[in-house]
């Protein structure tokens, strides 16, 4: 039965200490939906640095959970480090506001030789 | 099984080390075994090692060294040519050899212990590069954007990442492999994009992702930025048959002629942090 508990994962455990990968947060889902309560919180005490892929990750598996019709989760991420709040207030704020990418990208043409020439 | 004898860079550049790597895999069939000839390498970097590794462990490549020079026991020291691919015997190795970081092939099959392996490895950099504020972030994003790219776009099982701090330099170089699809193919299965490996590459710096997401698409290019731009390091972007070349000055696309690496290969150098780090303001 579902209670208004609050269940509390340990991300570190379940993952590692940095994470990094976008494919694992099924693994991560996985947990939280397993848990018998609305309200899930996921520590990240033990978690040195979350990349910007999986920050991105796991702020769509937030609002995926949220958004369900059954078995509705409400996720925190509590005891993060300052610099793993910051990766995701970063990639947050670009949900938010997504910057263009349409970047005027110049970049030089050479040849191997050419770069063998100057190298070394 | 064709022989290829390997040849030392002429200088410590990352480029020149890229040009070692072309003359050692042009001209031949990128997925055929080879035996590759090492006894005239005086001395080993990643962007060398791991792209033979990699061929090594995806195709039954085989190698030859000269036992006689001592500079070849490095091979074994760092667990050439298999790699670790468990975070006990990465453990093992670093406790047996100090300062030598171990290759280390990642699995997908792994799992969370592949997150393990790779967060051991990354924190080891971190160690080798000194605790300077920030200097955390800074080791750790470049490898977990680089890493990840290859679980989320190669098709590829498996990921190989070497790293090697040269202290009388003052620098630390690493190497992350993938020998799946590449960048063009990529485009083209994703996104019914018929482009040039070295167009792919441009396409991968202003953020088109293969996926549908506008959201995606940055790591690549933060991650340089950060190399470059915040650490003041060199960066190499090789896919099919371009590289892309980047230091503190210039940004160089380079055609490898005869040459073709099916899959990514990316090398950074980065200097040891003197001072506090943020790397908040390259990450857009």
């Amino acid at each position: 039965m579902v209670t208004d508990e609050k269940y509390t994962i340990d991300v570190a455990k379940i993952l590692a200490p940095i994470v990094g990968s976008r494919d694992l947060m099924p693994i991560l889902a996985e947990a939280v939906n397993k848990a018998d309560v609305h309200s899930v919180d996921l520590d990240f005490s033990k978690v040195e640095f979350v990349s910007r892929s999986a920050a991105h990750a796991l702020l769509l598996m937030k609002e995926d959970l949220q958004r369900k019709w059954r078995n509705k989760k409400f996720i925190s991420f509590v005891n993060a480090s300052d610099n793993v709040q910051e990766m995701f207030r970063i990639v947050a704020a670009n949900r938010a506001v997504p910057k263009t990418n349409d970047l005027n990208i110049k970049i030089e043409k050479t040849d191997i030789n050419s770069l063998a020439k100057c190298s070394c | 099984m064709q022989k290829i004898i390997v040849k030392s860079p002429r200088g410590n550049s990352l480029a020149s080390q890229l040009v070692s790597l072309y003359n050692s895999f042009k001209d031949l069939s990128f997925n055929e075994p080879r035996n590759f000839d090492l006894s005239n390498i005086d001395w080993f970097f990643p962007l060398l090692v791991l792209p033979l590794c990699a061929h090594i462990n995806c195709f039954k490549s085989q190698f030859s060294k000269n036992e006689n020079n001592p500079n070849h026991s490095y091979l074994d020291t760092v667990s050439f040519p298999l790699g670790v691919d468990s975070v006990s015997v990465f453990q093992q190795q670093v406790q047996a050899h100090k300062t030598f970081i171990p290759i280390s092939v990642l699995k997908r099959e792994k799992g969370p212990d592949r997150e393990r392996l790779e967060s051991i490895f990354s924190m080891i950099v971190y160690k080798t590069l000194g605790s300077v504020p920030g200097a955390q972030n800074a080791v750790h994003y470049p490898i977990t954007e680089l890493v990840t790219n290859i679980f989320d776009h190669s098709k590829q099982d498996r990921g190989f990442i070497f790293a090697q701090f040269y202290p009388k330099k003052n620098y630390l170089d690493i190497c992350i492999v993938d020998c799946g699809r590449g960048l063009s193919k990529a485009y083209e299965e994703e996104k019914s994009l018929k482009l040039s490996d070295a167009d792919s590459i441009v396409e991968v710096l202003k953020g088109h992702s293969t996926k549908p997401s506008v959201e995606r698409g940055y790591g690549v290019r933060t991650s340089k930025r950060v190399v470059c731009e915040c650490l003041g390091g060199e960066f190499v972007l090789l896919s099919g048959a371009a590289a892309l070349v980047v230091n503190e000055r210039q940004e160089r696309m380079v055609e490898l002629p005869g040459f073709f690496w099916q899959g990514v290969i990316v090398a950074y150098r980065i200097p040891k942090p003197a001072g506090p780090i943020d790397i908040s303001p390259y990450l857009e």
